[in-house]
């Protein structure tokens, strides 16, 4: 294991979708406890980049290192990295034959091992955190949106990662149930979790990035701190993107 | 949510009786039902010699046409798992294996397949030394082993397809949510899609149950003596052939007007689940 000074290291990486290049020579260091936002047009490969972190998408060129281990090296088993890294969706994926509580408790039961009892404490300490403790023996159907993707963040936090992914996590709510989704990540990040996040909520960007990565055409055309890209923004591209969503 | 399509699998093959979507007394089920029971109640009241007679000779039928239904159910259930599975697969070997197996099952009739495996492997079965169990064993294969074998393996090939489908109805996202806990592939299969993918699938593995017992008619020409095989024998020995296969006819019908009722039963129960 090499030592590192990024817990995310991603280096030059590339990745095709037959011909098109959803990836193209994509390089980006993250620390841990940073906290990342990825925004960019729709189809600019903010997805592919997410996903190709945990290795959900298996890249073609370059190299990804999550806490040193070279994810792509079959020596290293993807499952144990892939522990370390909890991933939101913005579907929520919650499993809908289980209860909110048994979402929660079975990674860590059939993957670490833990006794059912041990299980559903953490559990429930994470069901208070995000603020739904009382649902815990419902199926996530009876949930609305809000709730189960906080009920997905949960399980997520459940195996205890390092390292957090959120793939626009608000988009497929209500405008009203965004905030209590947002006011859960933002307690997150304050806690020190390193966090990559990719949403088209800039305000949450301006509050808790480190850093914002802007896309396009699976590029990073730019980098930088909140400050830099809302007051001045050098990429005639990201210009017009922050145009649009402003 | 996403995840839960109510998807309906329609294999075509096999899968014979209808729901029964119109509701009250006078729907195609109840009238099939009253008349099957009131025609037999008045055969064997009108005339027990030799209705009351036949109805008393086919029970040791219908026992044999269940066990040779749910012996190949079962069968077909695990030969369909690894099949569906296989179908799946992305390794190629093995996705070729499973969907020639499908494909060479599907081509050829059960009849064929039942001859074929008692009598035309049974000869070739014969000739082997009697060096151990097995050899002896397959030397003289009993015709309810032939056809419990050749029924599995038959209906194995529509189960497969049947678990195919219930799988791939199953939301990439559930998937995709597990790999990313930490689970690996068969993790995944064994604690997040299978058991989802049963709701789905057991309807169709309910009317795969109902034509695979009417199939199992095909039997009795192995000496299986099964409920058509007990009409058979009670026909040729009193000459009543109108009279017995009427009966054995209607208790066919009975067994499969219940069977098909419990299937529509079950399949609305498992609706429940699908609220979005
Ligand atoms: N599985 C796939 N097969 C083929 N093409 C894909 C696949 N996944 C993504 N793509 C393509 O790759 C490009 C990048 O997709 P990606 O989903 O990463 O974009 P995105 O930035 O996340 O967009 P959005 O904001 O719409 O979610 C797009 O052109 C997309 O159509
Ligand atoms: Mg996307």
């Amino acid at each position: 294991m090499s030592k590192t000074e990024s817990i995310i290291d991603i280096q030059n990486v590339s990745k095709f979708f037959g011909q098109l290049r959803a990836l193209d020579d994509v390089s980006l260091q993250i620390g841990a406890g940073q906290k990342y936002v990825i925004i960019g047009p729709s189809g600019s490969g903010k997805s592919t980049l997410l996903r190709s972190i945990n290795r959900l998408e298996d890249i073609d060129q370059g190299r990804i290192l999550v806490d040193g281990k070279d994810i792509m090296d079959p020596k290293n088993n993807i499952n144990r990295i892939r522990m370390e890294l909890g991933m939101v969706f913005q579907n929520f994926n919650l499993f809908p034959h289980k209860t909110v509580l048994d979402n929660l408790t079975m990674a860590p039961i059939k993957l670490k091992g833990l006794s059912k009892k041990d299980a559903e404490k953490i559990g429930m300490e994470l069901l208070h955190k995000v603020g739904i403790q009382d649902k815990a023996d419902v199926y996530p159907t009876m949930l609305s949106g809000g709730q189960q993707q906080r009920v997905a963040i949960a399980r997520a936090l459940a195996m205890n990662p390092k390292i957090m992914l959120f793939d626009e996590p608000t988009s497929a709510l209500d405008p009203e149930m965004i905030g209590e989704v947002l006011d859960v990540m933002v307690a997150l990040a304050k806690e020190g979790m390193t966090m990559v996040v990719v949403t088209h909520e800039m305000g949450f960007a301006r509050e808790v990035a480190d850093q914002i990565v802007f896309m396009d055409h699976g590029k990073i055309l730019e980098q930088g701190t909140p400050g830099h890209f809302f007051e001045s923004p050098e990429h005639p591209r990201l210009r017009q993107f922050l145009e649009q969503i402003l | 949510m996403k995840a839960h399509k109510n998807v309906k699998i329609d294999i075509g093959d096999g899968a014979a009786i209808p729901h029964h979507k119109d509701r009250g007394l006078f729907n195609a089920w109840w009238i099939s039902l009253i008349g099957a029971v009131t025609i037999i109640f008045c055969l064997i009241i009108l005339k027990p010699d030799p209705y009351l007679d036949i109805l008393k000779f086919l029970p040791d039928g219908v026992v044999v046409t269940f066990q040779v239904t749910i012996l190949s159910i079962l069968g077909a259930l695990v030969l369909g798992l690894f099949t569906g599975l296989g179908r799946i697969s992305r390794i190629r070997p093995i996705n070729l294996l499973a969907s020639t197996y499908v494909e060479v099952v599907r081509g050829i009739p059960l009849l064929v397949q039942l001859f074929y495996i008692y009598f035309a492997l049974g000869q070739l079965f014969r000739e082997l030394p009697e060096t151990n169990a097995v050899f002896i064993f397959l030397k003289n294969m009993p015709p309810l082993v032939a056809a419990v074998t050749a029924m599995s393996i038959c209906y194995g090939a529509y189960m497969g397809e049947v678990f195919r489908a219930g799988i791939e109805s199953i939301d990439k996202g559930q998937t995709e949510a597990a790999r990313s806990l930490g689970f690996n592939r068969s993790q995944t299969m064994r604690f997040v899609v299978l058991p989802q993918a049963w709701r789905t699938i057991l309807p169709p593995v309910g009317n795969e149950f109902i034509a695979l017992l009417k199939d199992s008619s095909l039997v009795s020409i192995l000496a299986v003596a099964d409920l058509l095989r007990r009409g058979r024998e009670f026909a040729s020995v009193s000459f009543d052939y109108f009279e017995a296969y009427t009966m054995v006819a209607l208790v066919y019908l009975l067994i499969t007007l219940i069977l098909s009722k419990g299937v529509s039963i079950m399949e609305s129960r498992l609706n429940y689940y699908v609220q979005d």
